[in-house]
């Protein structure tokens, strides 16, 4: 195979890989056409990596297509979090799980409180704002809990993680750092039931004290009756 | 002569009471008329919008998010469109941007009209309610004109919006602008200087820098407790770069810069900010462009997460969307101005009589639907 | 009027002052400002200067003990619907309620995956006009409010049942 159809394979996957597969579909050669159907399906069960994407200057996008060149964006991301990755390395090494840092940092639960006094008060990280706290229902009897932290004096962002198992979730509480945390964590058990080691009143906030289960999580099932209220939608003639 | 302490008494206010804010609930510790604590509980109006989120599709997310925030639909819209193009890299063209910020800086002179009435209404203020409400109606009336509804418009969608300006819309703005410059003044002389609002809540509710920041509060809130932060200047999405306005901050002309008529008057210079706007706007808006022309065939956004922050009239809203690739949401979370409003009541309110409390609360401008989400 | 309410044989004297008690009670009705979400707002302009609801002699009262009429507007979710009940039963007699929104009627938007919502405040308490809308505009609320007013002025609240 020339470099000229590799190439031409490599596009076609990556825009099928991303929502277009007409232009897949439109292109006339029927055995590119087939290289590029079979690489996409190998790519999404996971036998294949997907391609480098091409680098397109600004006068060939067209207005509306899915542009493929997100190098400065991630650049400035980047810079940002591989700082705080440096120097967390040295301060707290081990606490690492991820490998890529172009978006969020893994860390691991048990030195976390160290770890958020240690980012709040550093002179050059200086986060001293949590702008968003929430918890996901990840596959495989997983619970993360997630930190988008913001500085106001440098005015840069990180994004944090730290995942727990279903049977122990428990987290430390980053309650006394950031006072805004205090409701985000108690919603966060709300819905979730990750519970918060240290927060001084974790208990429901939207639902009421008496309600059964943790709605967010993916295998929920709503209850039948409420104080004698029929909960789940009633299903003569409405469907 | 000493100070007569008596019990506790343990009040409760709402969860219906009388003031627009919604079903609230606040238990309130009083040793005679002076509060100790009060504790907030919510959740009466939880209709569980992000799990709604899990099951429909990307387009039938936006629907959700207006009836969210109902005072501001179209900020909502805003933040959750920002927040999917940049998901998925779509870039809109200019058309669609000026007509966003026109939509948009309308929404918070209405919204910011709602919010003023609605405290000199909590104060025993009839008239200029009734005065804000009757200029509201104005552009709703421009609203409807443009997308058929009052209240809750599904205007901007991902890539575009649903419908375009119609014919006569710019003239009418102009002349409804032109009509509204002169009742901003009238509603500051009746509210702003009246000796009984500046009595009654001028040095009361005083939230100091540090407490604001820590607790997470932002917008209006914020600047009136003397920090500069403005989304729209400070991380500017959109093309809010290419308007010239100016970002009012408390300055304590009345009181202690903090205080509940610093909170309130913000809000009535950034209407007269966001008149700036939509001047400068509807000056240079192209004339030709299809709004629906960058709208995409099938939302399917590609694997991660994004989280975008958008200035709305309560405050940065922010909107955590993670996606598997397929065409519906697997996690949306939407961070809320109000929820973080509400949190520092506790910490300004203890210490002020029973009537100072709901004078704190109106200058806080929460809405329930976004709390409870 | 519990003492009189259904007692008298029906000749012309009773029905002359049944018709003059439905008339005054029909015209007057103090409306009772439960508004929840979005349709509390609808209802607030209705009752501005626009579109007035004074004019058809509804004034808001924000108590329940001096109301009448009780306007359920926006969402009701379970936590809310054991308050709903006892403010409905604060209420004294002669008392009607109507359903403002979808949301009120049957859930609204909310009806399918909407786990804490209740699906129509009829569940809990008896409604006597439905105004559906997602809100509904000021003028549909008021066609419903006249509806009602002629549902009252119907009623022979003096004049035995028929067994």
């Amino acid at each position: 195979m020339t470099e000229n159809q590799q190439k031409l394979i490599d596009e076609l996957v990556n825009k099928g890989l991303d929502g277009d597969m007409d232009a897949v579909n439109a292109h006339q050669d029927r055995m590119v056409r087939a290289k590029a159907k079979s690489m996409i399906m190998k790519i999404q069960k996971g036998i294949l990596k997907r391609p480098p994407l091409k680098k397109i200057s600004p006068e060939e996008v067209p207005n509306g297509d899915i542009v493929q060149n997100q190098e400065k964006k991630e650049n400035k991301q980047e810079s940002t979090s591989a700082k705080v990755v440096r120097k967390l390395l040295e301060k707290f090494p081990n606490e690492i799980e991820n490998e890529e840092f172009d978006s969020h940092i893994q860390l691991k639960p048990d030195k976390w409180f160290e770890i958020a006094t240690w980012l709040k008060s550093e002179p050059e990280l200086f986060f001293d704002s949590l702008q968003c706290q929430m918890g996901i229902d990840v596959q495989d009897d997983i619970l993360e809990s997630r930190y988008n932290l913001h500085s106001m004096k440098h005015n840069h962002y990180v994004e944090l993680r730290i995942a727990v198992s279903r049977s122990n979730a428990k987290i430390p509480s980053v309650e006394k750092i950031w006072r805004v945390a205090d409701w985000f964590e108690r919603e966060t058990y709300d819905m979730l039931g990750i519970e918060y080691i240290g927060h001084s009143d974790l208990r429901r906030i939207l639902l009421p004290d008496d309600w059964e289960g943790w709605p967010l999580r993916k295998d929920y099932q709503e209850q039948e009756t409420y104080h004698g209220i029929i909960v789940p939608k009633m299903k003569e003639g409405w469907e | 002569m000493g100070v007569v302490h008596g019990e506790e008494m343990v009040l409760n206010i709402g969860p219906q009471h009388p003031a627009t804010h919604g079903v609230l609930r606040l238990q309130v510790r009083t040793d005679g008329e002076v509060v100790s604590k009060i504790t907030p509980y919510m959740g009466y109006l939880h209709r569980c919008f992000e799990k709604h989120c899990e099951n429909v599709t990307y387009e039938q997310v936006i629907p959700f998010t207006d009836r969210c925030d109902y005072l501001a639909s179209m900020s909502m819209n805003f933040g959750y469109v920002v927040a999917m193009e940049r998901l998925m890299d779509i870039k809109v063209n200019e058309r669609v941007e000026y007509i966003r910020i026109i939509m948009a800086e309308l929404q918070r002179i209405a919204s910011h009209l709602l919010c003023t009435g609605v405290f000199g209404l909590d104060l025993g203020a009839f008239t200029p309610f009734l005065w804000a409400l009757r200029d509201r109606e104005r552009i709703l009336d421009l609203f409807e004109l443009t997308c058929g509804a009052r209240l809750l418009y599904n205007y901007m969608w991902v890539g575009g919006l649903s419908h375009d300006l119609p014919v006569g819309f710019v003239e009418s703005t102009f002349k409804f602008l032109d009509y509204f410059e002169p009742k901003i003044d009238e509603l500051e002389n009746i509210l702003a200087h009246n000796k009984i609002l500046v009595e009654r809540s001028a040095d009361i509710g005083v939230m100091p820098k540090d407490i604001a920041i820590s607790y997470g509060v932002t917008g209006p809130n914020l600047r009136a407790s003397g920090v500069k932060w403005d989304l729209r200047k400070d991380d500017p999405y959109s093309i809010y770069d290419r308007f010239e306005f100016d970002v009012p901050i408390g300055q304590g002309l009345k009181g202690t810069v903090g205080d509940c008529w610093d909170r309130f008057y913000v809000r009535i210079l950034e209407i007269r900010e966001s008149v700036k706007i939509v001047r400068q706007a509807l000056a240079s808006i192209p004339k030709d462009g299809d709004v629906h022309q960058s709208l995409p065939k099938k939302i399917r956004p590609p694997k991660g997460s994004v989280y975008a922050r958008t200035e709305t009239p309560r405050g940065d809203l922010g909107y955590y969307i993670e996606s598997d690739g397929s065409p519906i949401p697997y996690r949306l979370k939407m961070r809320s101005p109000a929820f973080t409003a509400l949190s520092v009541l506790d910490e300004i309110g203890g210490g002020w009589l029973l009537s100072d409390v709901l004078a704190i609360l109106g200058s806080l401008d929460i809405v329930l639907g976004e709390i409870d989400r | 009027m519990g003492l009189f309410t259904n007692k008298f044989q029906d000749n012309i004297i009773v029905e002359k002052l049944d018709k003059l008690l439905s008339w005054g009670r029909s015209t007057s009705p103090w409306f009772f400002q439960f508004g929840t979400a979005c349709c509390a707002i609808e209802m607030m302009a209705a009752a501005a200067s626009r579109h007035d609801l004074k004019r058809i002699g509804m004034i808001p009262r924000s108590s329940p003990r001096q109301a009448d009429v009780m306007i359920v507007a926006g969402t009701v979710t379970m936590k809310m619907a054991i308050r709903v009940k006892k403010l409905y039963e604060q209420m004294a007699d002669p008392k009607y309620v109507v359903a403002m929104g979808s949301c009120a009627t049957s859930g609204g938007p909310y009806w399918q995956h909407g786990y804490h919502v209740l699906k129509g405040v009829d569940l809990v308490i008896p409604v006597d006009v439905y105004v559906p809308g997602c809100p509904p505009r000021p003028e549909s609320l008021i066609e419903g409010l006249l509806k009602l007013q002629e549902q009252i002025l119907e009623e022979r609240p003096l004049t035995r049942k028929m067994a």
